[in-house]
């Protein structure tokens, strides 16, 4: 018995344990992505010192802010901590669907967002959680020319590309996207698909509910205790009678009465009974008289 | 002397500039017409007595709304910093809607639709309006987005109307509440034409077979598996459903009956007087009064026109299945519509008309509860698929 009570309590902790995990992973890092690299910047993206170095984009792929700070970026795979981002500064929370540009110009005393490393001769480029040993993400780089970015095709996708256009701080994707609305307007323009679909999703949702409540009734009438006994002592069951509202109604309002002693038609016994009295206030004399206090 | 008449320059001067600011030198005819509009929703309100919960706050928010000033104040709703513009706050970004969906599931009893779960899925077939609407405004040259914000008016849910055009059409918001709310409140207008013309003698007459008793445990259950089985499906309908069914389940828990009482109590007063007010008030005749407001009326007729003819025609289509004596009347139909209880009203009303001790109430209350959660779903689909 002790044991199973442990067994309980180690499995809620466990439990409690997976949800604090799994909030803390929906609100780390792990959403960041590295989103696009350009390695020789010969007359590309010129960072806050007039400089044109390489530079690294961070996607973070969430709904909510994202710090950064803390994390590390490597060009090494043998040291995953050879730039710790510091922390402290505002310009390491990433907004929602956002972008951070670091640059890559081995002159870390010029800010947060330099690095100590270039991407010179480098083949990987990797991300590392704060604690220095979770890979967040990591790529290898292909030989890319001068002032040309390789990148997600999308941002946040699996595919990378050498992209047409750079675009620091900006979407990957340069073409012209249409809105769902818009893809609606193109393939549905009478609106018959749509009307299909949402009629199907909204009867297939009604439909479950019907299934399953068309049955409760059934599970309701199964008398647990009774078949239990049956199959004890082999006794046959009686039925439930299956009573409508209204029966339960006219038995409720008939207890109504009876407990609150009405009647439809009321006993007709009349008591007569002298009532006595000699005396009332009427009558009394001190009730006529003004009284003075003193 | 000089002192004199720069004093009289400097009075004169802000005289002029005070008349400036008044109503009347910013007056235009646009503003007369909505205040005359928000007047007549107060009449009907007070003197037919339509949806005076709704009409009297909405009425006097389109007076509110329509008194000309000049800009710059921080006095309309539309301008940042503004009272009204941190009440409109709660219409713009959604939040209204799931709160009086809290309350609205906290007054409901969800026993008809279990005793007779049958009816559900009339309130499905009501949801038809939304889809019909859609593709008119479609034609009409709305975009999709648009169009689906127009086409939820057919579901007949104020403030699913506002939740979904609040993301999808949030410059069209004013004119799809307020015709969502009219057609609401001329709910005994439009449908029993449509309900007489699709049914016959016979069919009106038909007497349904009494609702069984639902148990306690029943209507608990109901609103743990409606909201897994609907959100699972449709999760972006989640802050509709999931408020409607936790007000339900704080009902019918029974254990949590002041928790039940607030939210069917003060929390959608407070709230119903926010929405309607601020609703209202976003019909500033500048933005309000355009071709589209009109073919948004006109769309929003139509829709409620499409949901009974779905509800009525589906109940005479189920009933080439059912046997006799379990056949539903096609007088509830009209109620999939979810204007909870104003639809459900009119097929008891109609239907005494022809049969006076065939009540048809309670057995009305099922599709138009579901209704409530068919129009929610169905505007899940369309924010799913347009936004």
């Amino acid at each position: 018995m002790k044991f199973i009570f442990l067994t309980k309590k180690v499995l809620a902790l466990q439990l409690l344990l997976w949800f604090s995990v799994t909030i803390a992973i929906a609100q780390s890092g792990s959403d960041l992505r590295i989103n696009e690299i350009l390695v020789e910047n010969d007359s590309n993206f010129v960072d806050d010192f007039g400089q044109r170095n390489a530079w690294i984009e961070i996607f973070n792929s969430a709904y909510n802010k994202v710090n950064i700070a803390g994390m590390y970026l490597t060009n090494d795979p043998s040291n995953p901590t050879k730039y710790q981002i510091p922390k402290g500064d505002p310009v390491t929370v990433i907004p929602p669907r956002n972008y951070l540009v670091f640059y890559a110009d081995k002159h870390p005393t010029r800010g947060i967002l330099h690095l100590n490393f270039d991407l010179k001769d480098s083949k990987y480029l990797a991300l590392y959680d704060v604690n220095g040993s979770s890979l967040i993400d990591e790529i290898r780089i292909p030989e890319i020319g001068a002032d040309t970015s390789y990148g997600r095709a999308l941002d946040g996708s699996n595919e990378w590309i050498i992209l047409d256009k750079t675009t620091p701080k900006a979407n990957n994707f340069t073409g012209v996207a249409s809105s769902p609305g818009e893809e609606f307007l193109v393939y549905d323009p009478f609106g018959f698909g749509m009307a299909l679909i949402a009629m199907m999703v909204v009867f297939s949702s009604l439909v479950f509910l019907y299934l399953i409540f068309k049955n409760t009734k059934r599970l309701y009438t199964i008398n647990f205790k009774q078949l239990h006994r049956i199959s004890m002592k082999q006794n046959s069951s009686e039925e439930l009678p299956d009573l409508t509202g209204e029966v339960n109604a006219a038995i409720a309002m008939a207890l109504y009465f009876y407990r609150n002693e009405l009647h439809d038609h009321e006993a007709a016994v009349l008591t007569i009974k002298k009532v006595a009295r000699t005396y009332s206030p009427w009558s009394s004399k001190i009730y006529g008289l003004r009284t003075y206090h003193k | 002397m000089e002192h004199s008449g720069n004093y009289l320059d400097f009075v004169v001067r802000h005289l002029e500039q005070f008349l400036g600011y008044t109503s009347f030198s910013n007056f235009t005819w646009g503003h007369l017409i909505m205040i005359c509009v928000g007047l007549f929703f107060i009449y009907l309100a007070i003197a037919k007595e339509y949806e005076p919960l709704l009409l009297v706050p909405i009425g006097f928010g389109i007076i509110v709304g329509n008194i000309p000033f000049k800009p710059g104040f921080q006095i309309g709703i539309y301008e940042t910093g503004s009272v009204f513009n941190y009440l409109y706050f709660g219409v713009l970004q959604g939040i209204y809607p799931p709160l009086i969906f809290l309350g609205i599931g906290a007054m409901t009893d969800f026993s008809a639709l279990i005793s007779n779960p049958k009816l559900m899925l009339v309130g499905a077939a009501a949801q038809l309006g939304i889809f019909g609407a859609y593709a008119i405004a479609l034609l009409l040259g709305f975009s999709p987005a648009e169009a689906g914000s127009i086409g939820i008016i057919g579901g007949a849910d104020g403030p699913t109307a506002i939740f979904l055009s609040s993301k999808l059409a949030p410059d069209l918001l004013g004119a799809i509440a307020i015709s969502a709310y009219s057609y609401m409140a001329l709910v005994p207008v439009i449908q029993p034409p449509v309900m007489k013309l699709l049914t016959s003698n016979k069919e009106r007459r038909i007497r349904m077979k009494p609702p069984r008793a639902v148990s306690k445990t029943e209507k608990i259950m109901f609103p743990i598996i409606g909201l897994l089985l609907t959100a699972f499906i449709v999760p972006s309908a989640l802050s509709l459903l999931g408020m409607l069914f936790f007000g339900n389940l704080l009902k019918e828990s029974t254990v949590t009956k002041r928790l039940a009482d607030t939210a069917k109590g003060p929390l959608i007063d407070i709230v119903t007087i926010l929405i309607g007010l601020t609703v209202g008030a976003s019909t500033q005749a500048t933005t309000f009064l355009t071709m589209k407001s009109v073919g948004i009326f006109a769309l929003g007729a139509v829709s409620f026109v499409i949901a009974t003819f779905g509800g009525v025609m589906f109940v005479k289509f189920l009933n080439l299945f059912l046997k006799e004596g379990n056949k539903m009347n096609p007088l509830i139909g009209n109620a999939g519509v979810s204007a909870v209880p104003d639809s459900a009203r009119v097929s008891q009303v109609v239907g005494l008309q022809y049969d006076k001790t065939n009540h048809l109430l309670m057995h009305a209350m099922g599709p138009n509860v579901a209704g409530v959660i068919g129009s929610a779903v169905a505007a899940g689909i369309l924010l799913g698929f347009l936004s």
